[in-house]
């Protein structure tokens, strides 16, 4: 098989802020285009920053980040990004918030942006909510319509910071299954960060796992080529899930129980 | 639990004592009357029994005749009105240049280096050390009046102001920006209507400051005005045109207050 080019790709990334190394280890990795990559590891261990030097959020100490070939400078719309808090904005109706997504999109008529928020707003189920602020419905929903903001934007690259990180089992594993099929069929190229092993096993094409601060990379798992590329309910309860999410769990908690001893 | 518990704590006079609960909506009226009542009426009772001289305290029903005579003979809204108009030029002026100067000095931190400390300086001094100075340089007229009420107001206003801004969360400007806006495109659609709720709030305080500075500067240097009211009638001794002066200064800013209020719920019915 060919292999395929690099869509996205970090060169010798390091990160300190002040004197704080959070990337101490040049970071090297190449995303190719349309993959569905999750970011894994405990908390602070550098994930997020990484992800965020993707949007321009934050900018690497040394080292270079690729896009299509082109380092990827200040934030711009080729980069869009959902947070998990303060995700869409409260004085926006659903739909104005959607809306918001194309507002410095000049390539579009008033029209055009009518028609497409109104298809992202269908696209994520929240029709009847299009008049609602985002403080009348679930956090849930909050998720949806900064998801849908994000792709009426139509960024080249998604990037997600614990977007359902504050929500409960259910509604998640709904979410899940939603964000999965939009972006295979949307194929956008995506990060998605987290600490929860399963979503990262439920969501992803491949799983990069970090190890404790300064960030390292204790695996990189092709999650496709282990469960198939197909996500639903009944993979969730397969074998094959449960042996790879138990897997990168002892992968995780080896990490930590060798720095106890050590210290 | 609460079930069982509830009836028995009905009957019960101690419930309304329980640390940090909630009272039932009759209580906390009722309260509120008896408060006043209790007020009025040992007030009143401080008269009566000859404790203070009527001179220094007129009775509470004195006090209201003369109110509302005042209000009726033509003395006290003539003056009210001119107060009024006094207070909201000031304060909109203070408005209008500390919002926007507030949000540039947060919005760029080199800004905010700048002009921080002098404010900070400015802000800790006391309107009536610098009536004379008022007097010098603009005379005994309408400017010195304005000009005092937006030196009290303005300095403390632009601070809060670029406070309110700061609290933004971050979170709203990244998502504007991997949107495709540039920083200074996120001012309009971002920032102002993200600050806009407590801008009302910061806005409200300094309003209820410009009347306690109308006071001193019609007191200091004026012949209208609710303050100019009030030293005449303490020139004659008229303790109850002196208090009537003090009411109608304390109702105007309740209902102000009360308006602005109503409007922050309609305006920002989202939260």
């Amino acid at each position: 098989m060919e292999q395929p080019s690099p869509y996205l790709q970090f060169q010798n990334v390091t990160k300190c802020f002040g004197d704080v190394p959070v990337v101490q280890q040049p970071f090297n990795l190449a995303i190719p285009a349309g993959q569905f990559t999750v970011f894994l590891g405990p908390s602070g261990c550098g994930k997020t920053t990484l992800m965020r030097m993707i949007g321009g959020l934050d900018t690497p100490s040394s080292g270079e980040i690729l896009l299509q070939g082109a380092p990827v400078g200040e934030p711009d719309i080729r980069r869009g990004m959902v947070f998990q808090s303060y995700s869409s904005f409260p004085w926006l109706t659903v739909r104005k918030n959607i809306e918001f997504g194309m507002r410095f999109r000049r390539d579009l008529s008033v029209t055009q942006k009518k028609e497409r928020a109104e298809h992202f707003l269908k696209l994520v189920g929240l029709g009847d909510f299009a008049s609602s602020y985002p403080s009348r419905i679930s956090g849930g929903m909050r998720q949806r319509v900064a998801i849908a903001r994000t792709l009426a934007a139509n960024p080249d690259v998604l990037l997600m910071d614990e977007p359902f990180g504050a929500l409960d089992a259910n509604l998640r594993e709904d979410l899940q299954f939603e964000l999965r099929k939009i972006q295979k069929n949307s194929g956008k190229t995506t990060i998605f960060v987290t600490h929860d092993v399963e979503e990262a096993v439920f969501l992803a094409d491949r799983i990069i796992v970090f190890g404790p601060r300064p960030a390292r990379v204790i695996a990189d798992v092709d999650v496709t080529s282990l469960i198939g590329p197909e996500r639903n309910e009944d993979v969730r309860d397969s074998e094959r899930f449960f042996h790879l999410r138990t897997e990168i769990l002892h992968l995780l908690r080896g990490r930590e129980i060798k720095k106890s001893l050590a210290s | 639990m609460t079930a069982t518990a509830s009836p028995t704590s009905r009957k019960n006079p101690r419930s309304l004592f329980r640390f940090r609960e909630p009272i039932p909506h009759s209580a906390v009226l009722l309260a509120a009357l008896l408060g006043a009542a209790a007020f009025l009426g040992g007030w009143q009772l401080l008269v009566s029994l000859r404790v203070v001289a009527p001179v220094f305290l007129p009775t509470p029903l004195k006090v209201a005749q003369t109110f509302v005579h005042m209000c009726t003979d033509g003395a006290m809204l003539p003056n009210t009105v001119v107060s009024v108009r006094r207070v909201w030029l000031a304060f909109l002026l203070s408005a209008l240049l500390a919002v926007p100067l507030g949000i540039l000095m947060s919005g760029y931190r080199i800004i905010g280096a700048t002009l921080e400390p002098m404010i900070d300086f400015i802000r800790y001094l006391p309107v009536p050390a610098l009536v004379p100075l008022a007097i010098i340089w603009f005379g005994v007229g309408e400017t010195t009046k304005i000009f005092l009420l937006w030196l009290g107001t303005f300095f403390q206003l632009v601070l809060m102001i670029a406070a309110d801004m700061k609290r933004i969360p971050n979170e709203y400007f990244e998502t504007a920006y991997t949107l495709g806006a540039r920083p200074r495109e996120t001012l309009l659609p971002v920032a102002l209507p993200a600050m806009l709720p407590q801008l009302m709030d910061s806005m409200r305080i300094s309003l209820g400051w410009c009347w306690t500075y109308v006071i001193i500067a019609e007191i200091v240097a004026s012949d209208s005005g609710l303050g100019f009211v009030i030293w005449t009638a303490r020139r004659f001794m008229k303790t109850d045109q002196v208090m009537a002066g003090v009411i109608m200064i304390g109702l105007i800013g309740l209902v102000t207050d009360q308006c602005l209020r109503l409007l922050h719920r309609k305006l920002f019915r989202y939260q």
